[in-house]
């Protein structure tokens, strides 16, 4: 995933800020998309867009903020950075509060922008990754048999293979062999790697 | 008019209705004919003694007088008698009254002046009446009551006089002085104090009366009174709130005039700073002259310092907004509605959905009441030059527990908003009104986003213009 090449997003009405904030971040030698409206930013994403997005919070027809919800609602996971002319406290808490990046007050510096930027895009590559792995790990666990994954549950608690054996009516030995399977088949070199896995793909005790 | 001898020698129209006679048949005949058979006798002897001494006087001096008309049917009759001479000759004017329809008309008075004092009593009237010739007065119990005297008070002018309140004393009497004026319409109306001598309290009254005139000389004064104190209190209530609304209202113009021109400026100089810096970076990796960096450098501190200064007019402008308190939302709508109706905006039915139950929401409540005016006015105003008059405007408050917040909808039946308009409605100068500066739906939006909320508009919905805005609850 990380091989992806980021793109920066700008959405603004205004197409000189549009325009001098584009040719500013190409400097930095990366992709930029620009749109005039919200509409047509979010015509032209999907969920597999990466990258940030740098959004205007005033802005005829849809404003920024009612972007942001609606990119939640059709899974576009880009990392937002909000752009205001004028930003008071309520405001910019709303807009981090609902999971905003960061909030700039124009006219912004080069230095300001940039460095929002590149924390944008660090927090979407991590986003990006986080999913994969997450992904990668569920597709591991789902390959273990019901058995294994009920031994592997008791094991991520810290139950020795003798209690696991007693809880589950079979023998020590067929717990080791369980046990040396589940470790194969997901990867995991010890059992703290195994609980991480666990936790990742959302298994859990039932 | 008949002759000494008691012969009908002219008739008017009116007579000739009244007793259903052609003049034929009237005229020549004697006078007799028009009373009741039994009575004749008696009235020629009557007849003989007027001869005697004719003058102008009723006929039987208050006694009910009956004639008869040509169908048999006895008419209750006033009559009146004056004498004409001519030369030798003494002739009879008779003047009829149908007294049938004038007794009715007394019932029906007697009727109304039974209703007229429930309904005083219903009102709260007092009603006084002051004989000016001996200078007495007479109150009723009410009137005592509202002056705050002792139902058997023994009343005067003077005491009257005592009780007004020292401030309003000149200004009452100009208006009793202006009713008494022959000249005038004898229309007294005054709005007054007094101290009310059984607890202290200062009372509002007003008093309207009419004047009696006699030969040209103000004789007696009739009128009510009324206690309006608890009336004058809610008056100066409205008044107030009004007052406060439209000094926000200059206030907010104000500000959003000044927020939108800022905003403008200030987009360019971002755009400025921001070329500036493209131009310094490109500038970095060749050889450049050092005053071309320099001056390219102070552009983006001068684009930076001038942004700054709009952001602090900004913040000035925000400084004065009202705080937030915990505000019921259901009772500020009611509010506004009945604002909008004592402001002449009448011509609407308001249709109220609130929801019971409703938690408190945190706003300021002068701002949201002004927003709900505004939109409500906006709606009527959109009926009215659509042509939907007496239309409905719904009013509509509910709960969006998913974002904890409430929602106000306030919908017109008037033409409704394409979708460009519900794009432009809410930036500032945008107007379809022929008088407007097109401010009110700017600052409205403003005054909801300052209050924590959003104000939107729903594009083409085919049954009016539909606005919508959010508040957050309290807790």
């Amino acid at each position: 995933m990380n091989t992806l090449h980021p793109t920066v997003y700008i959405v603004d009405d205004d197409s000189a800020i549009r325009d001098s904030l584009a040719l500013m971040i190409e400097q930095e030698e990366l992709d930029v998309l620009a749109f005039d409206c919200a509409e047509a930013f979010l015509a032209a994403c999907s969920e597999t867009s990466y990258g940030c997005a740098i959004i205007d919070i005033r802005m005829p027809g849809m404003d920024g903020m009612q972007l942001q919800e609606e990119m939640t609602r059709c899974g576009i996971l880009l990392p937002v950075v909000f752009l205001t002319g004028h930003g008071d406290i309520p405001m910019s808490v709303r807009a981090i509060k609902s999971g905003a990046q960061d909030f700039l007050t124009k006219p912004v510096t080069r230095d300001k922008l940039l460095a929002s930027v590149r924390s944008a895009l660090k927090s979407g590559s991590q986003m990006v990754e986080r999913i994969a792995r997450v992904q990668q790990t569920r597709s591991l666990l789902s390959d273990l048999t019901d058995r294994e994954r009920e031994v592997m549950m008791l094991a991520v608690v810290g139950h020795p293979n003798k209690e696991i054996a007693r809880r589950l009516g079979i023998s020590h030995r067929t717990v080791e062999i369980h046990k040396a399977k589940i470790m194969h088949k997901t990867g995991a070199i010890n059992l703290l790697d195994l609980a991480r896995l666990a936790q990742e793909g959302g298994l859990s005790p039932a | 008019m008949s002759d000494s001898d008691g012969c009908i020698i002219q008739t008017n129209p009116a007579a000739r209705e009244m007793f259903g006679y052609p003049e034929e048949e009237l005229l020549g005949s004697k006078i007799e004919m028009l009373i009741p058979k039994r009575l004749r006798e008696r009235h020629l002897r009557y007849r003989e003694n007027y001869l005697a001494q004719p003058e102008k006087r009723p006929m039987g001096r208050g006694r009910n007088l009956l004639a008869l008309s040509r169908n048999g049917r006895e008419l209750q009759v006033d009559i009146g008698l004056s004498p004409i001479r001519d030369g030798n000759n003494l002739f009879i004017l008779i003047s009829f009254f149908d007294a049938t329809q004038s007794r009715a008309a007394q019932l029906a008075l007697q009727e109304s002046e039974e209703r007229l004092r429930l309904a005083e009593h219903a009102a709260g009237l007092g009603v006084f009446d002051r004989d000016l010739t001996s200078d007495t007065l007479h109150w009723d119990a009410r009137s005592l009551e509202i002056l705050g005297l002792a139902p058997d008070t023994q009343i005067t002018y003077e005491k009257f006089l005592e009780i007004t309140h020292p401030d309003d004393r000149a200004s009452r009497l100009a208006a009793l002085g202006r009713s008494l004026n022959p000249e005038g319409e004898g229309e007294y109306k005054a709005e007054f104090r007094i101290i009310r001598p059984n607890d202290g309290s200062v009372r509002w009254i007003a008093s309207t009366g009419k004047v009696i005139f006699e030969q040209g000389q103000a004789v007696r004064i009739v009128g009510v009174m009324q206690d309006v104190t608890d009336q004058k209190a809610i008056e100066s209530k409205l008044r107030e709130q009004r007052t406060a609304m439209e000094s926000l209202l200059k206030r907010q113009v104000a500000a959003q005039t000044a927020s939108a021109i800022a905003h403008e400026l200030n987009q360019p100089l971002a755009a400025l700073s921001a070329y500036s810096e493209v131009a310094l970076h490109e500038l970095a990796n060749i050889e450049c002259p050092e005053k071309l960096s320099r001056a390219l450098n102070r552009c983006v501190e001068q684009a930076h310092r001038a942004g700054k200064t709009l952001h602090e007019l900004l913040e000035f402008l925000h400084r004065g907004d009202l705080l937030p308190e915990a505000m019921d939302i259901n009772e500020t709508v009611k509010e506004a509605i009945a604002i909008v109706q004592n402001d002449g905006y009448s011509g609407f039915h308001p249709k109220i959905e609130l929801e019971t139950d409703m938690p408190l929401v945190r706003a300021n409540r002068l701002q949201v009441q002004k927003v709900l005016t505004n939109l409500i006015r906006n709606g009527v105003e959109a009926m009215q030059t659509g042509g939907v008059p007496a239309a409905e405007i719904t009013v509509r408050v509910q709960t969006l527990r998913q974002k904890n917040m409430a929602l106000v909808t306030i919908q017109d039946q008037g033409p409704g908003l394409d979708d460009d308009m519900a794009k432009r409605v809410f930036d500032p100068f945008f107007t379809t009104k022929t008088y407007g500066i097109g401010m009110g739906l700017a600052i409205s939006r403003g005054l909801i986003e300052a209050n924590g909320g959003e104000l939107w508009a729903d594009p083409v919905t085919g049954a009016g213009a539909v606005f919508h805005f959010t508040l957050p609850f309290a807790s």
